[in-house]
């Protein structure tokens, strides 16, 4: 009896511990999944020179507002696009996610990582435009039913302006190349 | 699929089709996503509004299984301006200090990046009207310039294909170049103030620049902070006895007043 008890206990501990195992190692996939690589190089912008502070709070709303962005057209909600994007692309980004709310289509930006180039630099330091160089696992469904799976490199043109406390992306433009 | 090779933003467009079953046709882009049922074989016409925004399109056919065909929409023609000039006020006589930097967008509010001449064109009172052109770069244009020697609105106008936009930058005067003094005692006090405070070109300093009169009584020392109003700034200075008053502005000092006691 004692020993069946004992049994059980450890059988049941030894659940938890592969079901915690198992959520932790989903946990860090997704994390690798939706959390996006991005460089950026400085080297080339002007007139003005990138201050490195400067240059470090461009990747961390960038990146941000990629997380972002992926969250809005994954579970077509708009409410992940307001903060990090303005003007243009914030009105494009909610025309996309409504649009999929309507057709029921959804869209997985997955193990994406961006190389960045300012190309310009405002005098005044109000804009800066940047060459996006994404390479991104680009996954659409239809329901439940995926109907398009690629690899995709895609060059984007960014503009982005500095708010209060971030840089706020404004257009978010993909072009053949640059 | 075929897809054209290549589209201007706001143009209907068809994308031709193989095959002859029945299918679902979608086309997703940086600003929507369509979903429709096509017969296959046939052109998918896609209107005009369906494709403004500029970017990359993936078609996709559904049929037994999917196929998939991208293609880029580019900017149409610019028809509009935005155009961010600094400062809004700048002091006369100053190398550089005006910038200006016009985006080229279209009417889809797409980055018109294809290369295009922009026209500056900046006017003051006064002055010969200066123009310059400059090429724009990945849709953006921009220069600097020095500020002209005169105070009063500078005009700056950029304009390309018959879109202008225009900005105004108020120019005003630099620091004061020369202060002078003169007082005279009153009953109670004495009586100072400056003589018309001009900058080095000549341009009255604006109403409200501060000038700071200092009097020393031996080792008593008071100041008095006053505005320059219609050019001349004003002050009571408290004392009975001899006193030496200076004024300053900026990092202008004037010349020292030596007044006898009462």
């Amino acid at each position: 009896m004692i020993n069946n008890r004992h049994y059980r206990r450890i059988k049941r501990s030894f659940q938890v511990a592969i079901a915690a195992a198992l959520f932790s190692f989903v946990a860090t996939i997704h994390a690798a999944d939706s959390v996006p690589q991005v460089t950026l190089d400085v080297a080339k912008a002007g007139p003005r020179a990138v201050e490195s502070l400067t240059a470090r709070s461009v990747v961390r709303d960038y990146k941000l507002a990629w997380m972002n962005l992926s969250h809005a057209l994954e579970s077509n909600s708009t409410v992940p696009l307001s903060g990090l994007f303005d003007g243009t692309a914030k009105a494009w980004l909610s025309s996309a996610v409504d649009d999929q709310q309507r057709t029921g289509l959804t869209r997985r930006y997955l193990n994406q990582s961006h190389r960045l180039e300012a190309v310009f630099y405002a005098p005044e330091g109000d804009v800066m435009e940047l060459h996006d160089t994404a390479e991104y696992d680009l996954q659409i469904s239809d329901g439940s039913k995926t109907i398009h799976n690629e690899h995709a490199t895609v060059h984007y043109v960014v503009l982005m302006t500095p708010g209060a406390d971030r840089w706020v992306v404004r257009q978010l433009q993909a072009v053949p190349n640059f | 699929m075929r897809p054209p090779s290549s589209v201007i933003a706001g143009n209907s467009i068809s994308i031709g089709t193989t095959g002859s079953a029945a299918a679902t046709f979608y086309l997703i882009g940086p600003a929507s996503s369509i979903k429709r049922s096509v017969d296959l074989g046939k052109d998918i016409p896609i209107v005009a509004n369906n494709i403004q925004s500029a970017g990359n399109y993936v078609a996709i056919v559904c049929a037994s299984s999917c196929t998939s065909s991208e293609f880029f929409v580019s900017a149409a023609q610019p028809s509009s301006l935005t155009l961010l000039v600094h400062p809004s006020r700048a002091p006369v006589a100053q190398k550089d200090v005006i910038s200006a930097v016009a985006l080229n967008f279209d009417e889809f509010h797409n980055l018109a990046m294809t290369p295009a001449g922009v026209d500056f064109h900046l006017s003051a009172q006064g002055v010969p009207p200066i123009s310059r052109a400059v090429e724009s770069k990945g849709g953006i244009s921009w220069f600097r310039m020095s500020s002209g020697k005169s105070a009063g609105p500078l005009q700056v106008v950029a304009s390309i294909d018959g879109v202008s936009t225009r900005r105004v930058v108020e120019e005003v005067a630099s620091d004061p170049c020369n202060l002078r003094i003169k007082g005279q005692r009153t009953a109670k006090s004495i009586s100072v103030e400056t003589d018309p405070i001009r900058d080095c070109a000549g341009n009255p300093v604006p109403d409200g620049t501060v000038v700071t009169f200092t009097a020393r009584d031996g080792d008593q020392v008071s100041t008095v902070d006053a505005p320059v109003k219609k050019d001349v700034a004003r002050a009571e200075i408290d004392a009975k006895g001899p006193v030496t008053i200076s004024a300053a502005s900026g990092v202008v000092m004037g010349n020292e007043l030596r007044m006898s006691g009462q």
